[in-house]
C-alpha cells in the first residue's frame, strides 16, 4: 500500500517552517492580487518573481516544475488559444484563420487570463507540497476550526485509497460471479448498480465503527483540544499575514483608482 | 469492592422485541481478568458495548437494571466522560484507526489530545505505551501501511494510553492470522501480568485458558455458565451448547475413553496440562524401561 497520501514533500526549508496559515494567506493573497489588478503583467511577475523563487526557497522546484510543465502549462495554454480565437473582443485584428480572427484585445485578454489561472494552480501546488495536512488542520483548529469539520478533510484523504481497494476488491468478487464489467458503454454503466450497493452499505456499517472508535478515545470530550505537533506562529509570520493582505487592499484600490 | 457491577441488566436494539441481554448480573473486581465466550449471536459484542457505554447512549434500544463502573452510574452519566474509565478495543483493527492522523505516533497521541493532555506529558505517556506494548519501531510508520495484528497493537496501544480503569476487548484477534493473534495476545498477556481489569470477549478457548481468571459463558443474552477458567472451559453444558472447547480438553475427552488420560486428574485447557497429563498415563515406568 502506498505511504504517501497527499502533496506533502519532506524537506527542511523556509517554507517548510512558516505557519500553515501564511502559507495560506500567502497562496489565496498571490491568486486574488492576480486576478483583481488592473495590470495584465501583474499574474507573469508573481509567477517570475514570487512563484517560481518561491519554489527553490521551498526546495520543492523539481516537483513544482514537473507540475507546472506536465499539467499546469498545457492547461494554461489549452485556455490562451481557446480564449484568445473565441474571444469576440477588440477590432484591431492581427491574425486571421479561416472565420476565426485574433486580434489585440482577444490576446491580451487571453493572455491575462491564461496566467492568472497559471498562478492560481501554481500557488496552490507550493502550498500543497510544502505543508502537511495534518499540521494545516491543527494549526487551524487551535484558530476555532471546528474539530469535527477538520477530522472529515483529513480522514477523507486518508480513506479514499482504501475505497478504491476495497471497490478493486468488490468489482473482482462480483466478475467471478459472471457480472460482465467490459465491452460496450451501457454493459459498464449496468455493471456499477451491483457495486455501488455493497461499497456504499460495506462504507456505512464501517462509519459506525470508526465513529465508536473515535468515540472510545474521547473525540467529543468537552475538554479543551490539545495538539501533539507544535506548530509556530512567529512575529514575522504575523507581520507577513498583515503584509500580505495589505497588497491585497492595495490592488483592489488601484483597480478602483484606474477603472 | 466491584469494580464492575451489572445488576439485572436487560438489553434491547431498537426496533427489536427480544432481548440481546437478559437478567445478566455480573461482578467484577479490581485487577481480575474475566473471558466472555460464547456461540456467535449470544451477546458478547452487546455485552462489551454495555460496559463500555455505546450501549444505550450510542445505539439507543432499551437498557433496563444497573450498571456501574469504578462507583458511576452509566445511564446518568453521559458517554464522553464514560470513556474515560473504559477502554474499547474491538475486532477490525482497520476501523478502529482515527483516520485522522499520519503516523503511529501521532495515531496514539489522539486520545490524549481529545482529552487535552498537556504536550510534554503527552509526548511521555507515548513513548511509555509504545514501549510497553513493544511496537516503538512502528512509531514513524503510517498507520495504513501495518499488518493487521500491528494495526491491532496499535488500537490497543491507543487505548491503553488513556489509562483506562478498565480495558474491555470484544474479540480483539477474530481477523488475525496466527502471526497476528500471538502479538495481540502478547500485549493482552503483558495487561493481565500489570493487573490491569479487563474484559474480554474471545473465541479462542487455549489462550483464554492462560490468562482469564474467570469464564463467563454467555449463551441468548443470559449467564449460562461461570466460574474458575479449569471448570467452565472442560464443562460437557459448553459441549452440548455449542461453545468451542480447547483442543486439549477435546482431545484429553477422547482418551478418556480408551482409559488413555488418568482418571483423577482434571481435564486439561491448556497445552501444558495436557503434556502433563498424557505424561503421566504414556510414560513407561522405570521397571518397563527395564532398569
Amino acid at each position: 500500500m502506498r505511504e504517501r497520501l497527499s502533496f506533502y514533500v519532506k524537506r527542511e526549508s523556509f517554507l517548510h517552517h512558516l505557519n500553515p496559515l501564511t502559507k495560506l494567506t500567502l497562496a489565496f493573497g498571490l491568486v486574488f492580487a492576480a486576478f483583481l489588478s488592473p495590470w495584465y503583467w501583474t499574474p507573469s511577475f508573481f509567477v517570475l518573481f514570487a512563484i517560481i523563487p518561491l519554489s527553490f526557497i521551498g526546495k520543492v522546484q523539481r516537483e513544482y516544475f514537473g507540475a507546472a510543465l506536465r499539467l499546469i502549462l498545457p492547461a494554461a495554454g489549452f485556455l490562451f488559444l481557446m480564449q484568445s480565437f473565441f474571444q469576440p473582443i477588440g477590432v484591431k485584428v492581427i491574425f486571421k484563420f479561416w472565420f476565426l480572427d485574433i486580434t489585440q484585445e482577444s490576446l491580451m485578454f487571453a493572455f491575462t487570463n491564461a496566467s492568472r489561472i497559471f498562478v492560481m494552480v501554481s500557488s496552490f501546488t507550493l502550498f500543497l507540497l510544502t505543508t502537511h495536512p495534518s499540521e494545516l488542520m491543527s494549526d487551524l483548529t487551535r484558530r476555532g476550526l471546528p474539530s469535527q469539520f477538520a477530522y472529515v478533510i483529513i480522514s477523507t484523504i486518508q480513506i479514499i485509497p482504501q475505497m478504491q481497494a476495497k471497490a478493486q476488491t468488490i468489482i473482482a468478487a462480483q466478475r467471478s460471479r459472471g457480472l460482465d464489467t467490459q465491452g460496450s458503454f451501457f454493459n459498464r454503466i449496468g455493471a456499477l448498480v451491483p457495486l455501488v450497493g455493497p461499497l456504499v452499505f460495506g462504507s456505512l456499517v464501517e462509519v459506525e465503527e470508526r465513529a465508536i472508535a473515535i468515540e472510545a478515545r474521547g473525540f467529543t470530550s468537552t475538554s479543551i483540544k490539545t495538539s501533539l505537533r507544535e506548530i509556530p506562529d512567529t512575529r514575522f509570520d504575523k507581520m507577513f499575514r498583515w503584509f500580505l493582505i495589505l497588497l491585497v487592499i492595495a490592488v483592489i484600490a488601484a483597480r478602483i483608482w484606474l477603472s | 469492592m466491584a469494580i464492575v457491577n451489572l445488576q439485572n441488566v436487560t438489553y434491547k436494539y431498537p426496533l427489536t422485541h427480544t432481548p440481546v441481554l437478559s437478567n445478566i448480573n455480573l461482578e467484577v473486581k479490581e485487577g481480575e481478568f474475566v473471558a466472555v465466550i460464547g456461540p456467535n449471536g449470544a451477546g458478547k459484542s452487546t455485552l462489551c458495548y454495555t460496559l463500555a457505554g455505546f450501549v444505550p447512549h450510542f445505539f439507543k434500544g432499551e437498557l433496563e437494571g444497573k450498571v456501574e463502573v469504578a462507583g458511576v452510574d452509566l445511564k446518568s452519566t453521559p458517554l464522553n466522560e464514560w470513556v474515560r474509565n473504559v477502554g474499547l478495543a474491538f475486532q477490525n483493527p482497520f476501523n478502529q484507526i482515527s483516520g485522522a492522523k499520519y503516523t503511529v505516533f501521532e495515531e496514539i497521541a489522539f486520545g490524549l489530545e481529545n482529552q487535552g493532555v498537556p504536550r510534554d506529558e503527552m509526548n511521555r505517556r507515548v513513548d511509555q505505551a509504545l514501549t510497553m506494548t513493544g511496537i516503538r519501531d512502528l512509531a514513524d510508520r503510517s498507520p495504513y501501511s501495518l499488518s493487521g495484528g500491528q494495526q491491532q497493537r496499535v488500537a490497543l496501544t491507543s487505548i491503553l494510553v488513556m489509562q483506562p480503569k478498565i480495558l474491555v476487548l470484544d474479540e480483539p484477534t477474530s481477523q488475525m492470522d496466527p502471526i497476528g493473534t500471538r502479538e495481540v495476545f502478547g500485549v493482552i498477556r503483558q495487561m493481565a501480568e500489570r493487573g490491569m481489569t479487563v474484559i474480554m470477549a474471545e473465541h479462542k478457548v487455549e489462550w483464554i485458558a492462560e490468562f482469564a481468571d474467570r469464564v463467563v459463558a454467555l449463551k441468548d443474552g443470559k449467564i449460562l455458565l461461570q466460574g474458575v477458567p479449569a471448570d467452565v472451559l472442560t464443562s460437557h453444558l459448553l459441549a452440548e451448547n455449542g461453545f468451542g472447547t480447547s483442543r486439549y480438553t477435546s482431545a484429553a475427552r477422547e482418551a478418556l475413553k480408551f482409559n488413555l488420560w488418568p482418571k483423577h486428574l482434571h481435564l486439561p485447557t491448556t497445552l501444558q496440562e495436557a503434556v502433563d497429563g498424557f505424561n503421566l498415563t504414556s510414560a513407561p515406568s522405570p521397571k518397563e524401561r527395564g532398569e
